[in-house]
């Protein structure tokens, strides 16, 4: 193997790389939105007083967080239209809405968590005092539990986001083509002479917008929760 | 629907290699924490060079997806290891390692750099007060850090050493895609010829499932015995 400077490699590899940007932030987006909406459903059936969705809920989400992502995507991708077609239903939809719906649910249970905690730690007297003074209860969330709650959320919801960016890199086991597949595919066009670089470079790609998410967290939840009284200890 | 009948039959093939998965999680975790506690204590004694070197590499391991760690570790480690060989002078025959040693390679990388995380918040957790009280009495550093530091920030740490014990059993699932015969590749395996892929993954759910209530079973048992450190935290 021929010394290269990493720079030079970097510079070869990173605009190859790079074209799959856009399908990496759709799959996150995308999966992002579907594990919001679920996770605040599952927030709600935990801290409703109905008994039913209560277990429901906790059940969700220690099932979704024992069960690995690469094993959701083969259960939903491959076993799931096996299991409809016995069925005797055929499903067509792309590959890249299985990702999108596998990595929503396993990031859902996480969100849930979140919201839960986020809203609990909001102190009752709060909203106490809102109903005291004639609000409606969800006047109340909307006005006063809810920015509190969303100042304390914010470092979880950076996690989390992290995380489920991570996790678009397994969009490649279904055959989309995302970052990590783009180089795999590279890779493969050239019998994987230069695969180790490819994937180097994809790490670090990874790595930089991975640091840009971070710094940019920090930097809106001190400008969220700046002049806001904290409502967490 | 289901194919009951070839659940039933493939069960001792695949609970055949929970025991890779199992070894791949505990070799992993234990070295890995050790050396993320390692870290943790260099970067809190902000040692010069070393320890901003040690920032960088914990971020570069936290910001990199797993399954491209586990790919530069297989493709990588093989060339270090052969041109190490050539610079001593013998030829390293590379194809005889393991891909599994590969893969936990890559474990303990990452565990070191998500454990000396937690490790660092949990020992900023407790109270200065503790460790100056301690010295007060006449305790050396290292005695005060091992006896009245530690057992306390153990017990912060344990829920969070959990949960990442629990991402790393799940992350083992990706040992996979390098060539290691664990509880993911054996299902694939059963699956394929007769395109049994539900059954396969059901089964491998199952699996996953029951080792995560048995890690959180067990690590709820721990927090609940080191509990009686919690009682000077100030929180």
């Amino acid at each position: 193997m021929q010394k290269e400077s990493l720079l030079s490699i970097l510079l070869t590899y990173a605009p190859k790389i790079l074209e799959a940007f856009s399908t990496t932030m759709y799959i996150l987006l995308i999966a992002l939105a579907i594990s919001l909406i679920l996770g605040a459903l599952i927030a709600i059936s935990s801290l409703s007083k109905k008994k039913f969705l209560n277990r429901f809920a906790k059940g969700y989400i220690s099932f979704i967080r024992g069960i690995p992502t690469l094993i959701l995507i083969f259960l939903i991708y491959l076993g799931l239209p096996q299991m409809l077609k016995n069925a005797g239903i055929i499903v067509k939809v792309s590959t890249i809405t299985y990702i999108v719906v596998c990595l929503g649910i396993s990031t859902s249970a996480n969100m849930a968590e979140m919201m839960r905690t986020s809203y609990l730690s909001v102190d009752k007297g709060q909203r106490e005092a809102a109903q005291s003074i004639g609000m409606k209860d969800f006047t109340a969330f909307r006005r006063i539990v809810f920015p509190q709650a969303f100042g304390t959320a914010i470092p979880t919801i950076g996690n989390n986001i992290i995380i489920l960016f991570k996790e678009t890199s397994l969009a490649f086991t279904v055959g989309v083509l995302d970052m990590l597949g783009k180089a795999r595919a590279i890779s493969a066009a050239s019998f994987g002479a230069n695969r180790l670089e490819l994937y180097m470079v994809t790490g670090i790609i990874f790595w930089i917008i991975c640091v840009i998410f971070e710094t940019s967290f920090k930097y809106i939840e001190k400008i969220y929760t700046k002049g806001r009284k904290q409502s967490t200890s | 629907m289901i194919n009951f009948k070839f659940i039933l039959d493939s069960v001792p093939a695949i609970l055949g290699a929970v025991p890779v998965t199992l070894m791949l999680a505990l070799i992993s975790a234990p070295i890995g924490w050790g050396l993320g506690l390692i870290i943790a204590l260099i970067r809190r004694a902000k040692t010069p060079v070393l320890s901003q070197i040690l920032q960088i590499f914990v971020s570069f391991m936290r910001g990199v997806p797993l399954m491209i760690l586990l790919y530069i570790s297989y493709y990588a480690l093989p060339i270090l290891v052969h041109n190490y060989g050539l610079e001593i002078g013998i030829e390293i025959d590379v194809t005889v390692i393991p891909a599994a040693l590969y893969a936990i390679i890559a474990f303990i990388l990452e565990q070191a750099a998500y454990s000396s995380e937690i490790f660092r918040s949990s020992i900023e957790a407790v109270n200065e007060g503790q460790m100056e009280a301690a010295l007060s009495i006449g305790m050396t550093k290292p005695q005060a850090l091992l006896r009245i530091v530690f057992p306390q920030a153990l017990a912060i740490a344990i829920p969070n050493l959990g949960g990442l014990f629990l991402g790393l059993v799940k992350g083992t699932s990706l040992a996979y895609y390098v060539g290691v015969c664990e509880i993911t590749a054996q299902a694939n395996l059963l699956a394929l010829p007769a395109f049994n892929f539900i059954e396969a993954y059901i089964m491998t759910t199952a699996i996953y499932e029951l080792i995560s209530i048995v890690s959180n079973k067990l690590f709820g048992k721990f927090e609940t015995r080191l509990h009686k450190f919690r009682i000077g935290v100030a929180v």
